[in-house]
């Protein structure tokens, strides 16, 4: 592995290329198609658009599957294929598997939107109940989601062929690389997860089975993999733009970062145990050591961000940068996958904030079914993930296609402009939640009946959600006009720091350190308060077996 | 290479043995985890085997 990650994307065969462009321009429709959906949703729930509940439930369907489904996991794929042959810098062994994978994925995706197009809308989860009167429908749909699970076993399987290649010529794989050998594994697990949950419903609906009776506790086995794969792989994406796009590698050396990285595999299973605080059998030990491994969740996620910011600060100080935030302003901002990095970093501190709220057991009775859930949920799906995935395409695509963004200048101010939607989006929908408006519901008014503060929050919900679907589709758009021929060539980037220098003695690392500590103060204000204002609610909480 | 390769093992061996405490859970529903669970610990186990031939391999060109 010589030189820099461009250059050797800029190497690929033509037919490696043009697997990872198809992968990448498919992923970004399911985004683009995914986010109209959801601004559907918002207008209407705001009472700014009139829809019948059918129709809202019908885009709300489709804006899950779209992104939840097919936007992340594909692009994973897409960043992990990209990233595997960058490593190994001889392009992709099993193109074929690749291809094969991609195609079943993309089977997947039509048949499933397809099926959510009409009929009964069965919301992401595809509860089978739902579709007791539509069998055809269910077998479409969940013959989408096993399609695509069988997608993300062969995908993944031409990332791992090509990083052994890698180790069999070279004998090593760097920290980045070993990260991606788990990703691509823990992928493979979550498309065994898709099959076998989704199985029993297509079953039953070929008259092979009986209706699945367990699909909701099922189902949270797919729901965890899909909450923590996509963080894992943006810890990953994170890692590789700063080497990539700054220039600086982990202080703390390749052995601690893969420490880190088979963490996630090590705390994250155990810790599915909190999607079951609602089912009223579950017993109380089993529910005090949910809450408890729960603790352990962040730990990968904390630790990551804590060497990426030490290691920027460090580097940067080495290079002048003073004050305790002030060297903040030597990254390359201008650099678009910079900015959106940058402002994942700050939204994924705000999910976690919240998100440990709602993985206490106490806590998560009152709260899953409430609009608390999309209001945090969107800081880790909008603001942490898709524009760490969208910074990483930002990086890999022109250096596939050998065009640059559209508008970059425009574009590297779409994730300022995404997290202040978020703040307005998420931050009035966790105050709806801690106030009971209830999720999955198009009219939140309830036909007036409702409290005036719900349509008032709900309005800065809908603003909110206009302002960072907005940014998030520009941004994307930016991306994508890297997919069109005849668009100027890539315009050079920011230097890079040079990596290996080393830092400057006793320079401190402030930033991550303070971070945490914001972090942790957070968790326990937004913890406090979400009790202090449910005490004052006239409501009592019932075992009600969604979750979230 | 001997570090990355325990560190997958470890995983596998993580996964087991949560695969075996769902598996012999005695609250209902949810033998779904001890499949998908041992399923990865399965994976895991033959990527650490196929990680540690090919590192054999890769050390015996060096």
């Amino acid at each position: 592995m010589n030189g820099p990650l461009v250059d050797r994307l800029a190497a690929l065969s033509p037919g490696d290329r043009r697997l990872l462009v198809a992968m990448s321009s498919i992923s970004l429709l399911a985004l683009l198609g995914g986010i109209a959906g959801g601004v559907g949703v918002a207008l209407a729930r705001a009472g700014w658009i009139d829809l019948i509940p059918e129709a809202g439930y019908r885009l709300l369907t489709l804006h899950g599957v779209g992104i939840f489904f097919y936007w992340l996991f594909l692009v994973q794929g897409a960043i992990l294929l990209a990233l595997a042959a960058g490593e190994g810098g001889r392009g992709l062994v099993g193109r074929g598997l690749g291809w094969a994978g991609f195609a079943l994925v993309l089977s997947g995706m039509v048949m499933s939107l397809g099926a959510a197009s009409g009929g009964t809308p069965l919301l992401y989860d595809g509860n089978p109940e739902l579709a007791a009167h539509e069998p055809g429908r269910l077998a479409a749909f969940n013959a989408g989601y096993i399609l695509l699970g069988l997608g993300l076993i062969a995908l993944p399987a031409a990332g791992v062929a090509t990083l052994l290649a890698a180790v069999r010529r070279a004998g090593s794989l760097s920290a980045a690389g070993f990260a991606l050998f788990a990703w691509a594994g823990f992928l493979m697990v979550s498309g065994f997860a898709m099959i076998y949950v989704f199985l029993p419903g297509l079953l039953w609906a070929l008259g092979l089975g009986d209706m699945p009776a367990n699909h909701g506790t099922n189902w949270h086995i797919v729901f965890h993999n899909m909450h923590y794969l996509p963080l894992m792989a943006t810890v990953i994406v994170w890692y590789v733009l700063m080497q990539e796009v700054v220039g600086v590698k982990s202080i703390f050396g390749a052995r601690f970062s893969k420490l880190i990285f088979a963490a996630y595999l090590v705390f994250v299973p155990p810790t599915s145990l909190y999607h079951m605080f609602l089912e009223p059998d579950l017993p109380g030990a089993v529910r005090i050591a949910g809450s408890l491994l729960s603790l352990f969740v962040s730990v990968p996620t904390l630790t990551a961000f804590l060497i990426i910011v030490a290691s920027l600060e460090v580097h940067a100080r080495a290079r002048g940068g003073r004050g305790l935030f002030g060297w903040i302003g030597a990254l390359p901002w201008r650099e678009p996958a910079m900015a959106a990095a940058g402002f994942a970093v700050v939204n994924m501190a705000f999910g976690i904030v919240l998100a440990f709220v709602l993985i206490q057991a106490e806590l998560a009775p009152l709260l899953s079914d409430t609009f608390f859930v999309p209001g945090y949920f969107h800081f880790f799906t909008v603001g942490t993930v898709s524009l760490s995935f969208l910074a990483a395409l930002a990086l890999i695509l022109p250096a596939l296609t050998g065009r640059g963004l559209a508008l970059p200048g425009v574009a590297r101010f779409m994730p300022h402009l995404a997290t202040l939607g978020l703040l307005s989006f998420g931050g009035a929908g966790v105050v709806a939640g801690y106030l009971g408006v209830p999720r999955r519901v198009i009219d939140a008014g309830y036909g007036g009946e409702a409290p005036a503060l719900w349509a008032t929050l709900m309005g800065w919900v809908a603003a909110g959600g206009l302002v960072m679907a907005m940014a998030l589709m520009l941004f994307a758009l930016s991306v994508a006009a890297t997919l069109l021929p005849g668009r100027a060539s890539v315009a050079a980037m920011s230097p890079r720091w040079d990596g290996t220098a080393p830092p400057r003695p006793g320079a401190a690392a402030l930033v991550g350190p303070l971070g945490v500590l914001v972090i942790v103060i957070g968790m326990y204000g937004a913890t406090a308060a979400g009790f202090e204002l449910m005490r004052a609610l006239p409501v009592e909480a019932v075992g009600g077996g969604h979750a979230h | 290479m001997k570090f990355d390769i325990t560190l997958i093992f470890t995983v596998a061996a993580v996964w087991a043995a949560l695969a075996l405490a769902y598996a012999l859970a005695p609250w209902s529903g949810m033998i779904g985890y001890a499949w998908v669970w041992g399923f990865g610990a399965a994976l895991f186990l033959a990527l650490g085997l196929a990680l540690r031939r090919a590192a054999r391999i890769g050390e015996g060109r060096a």
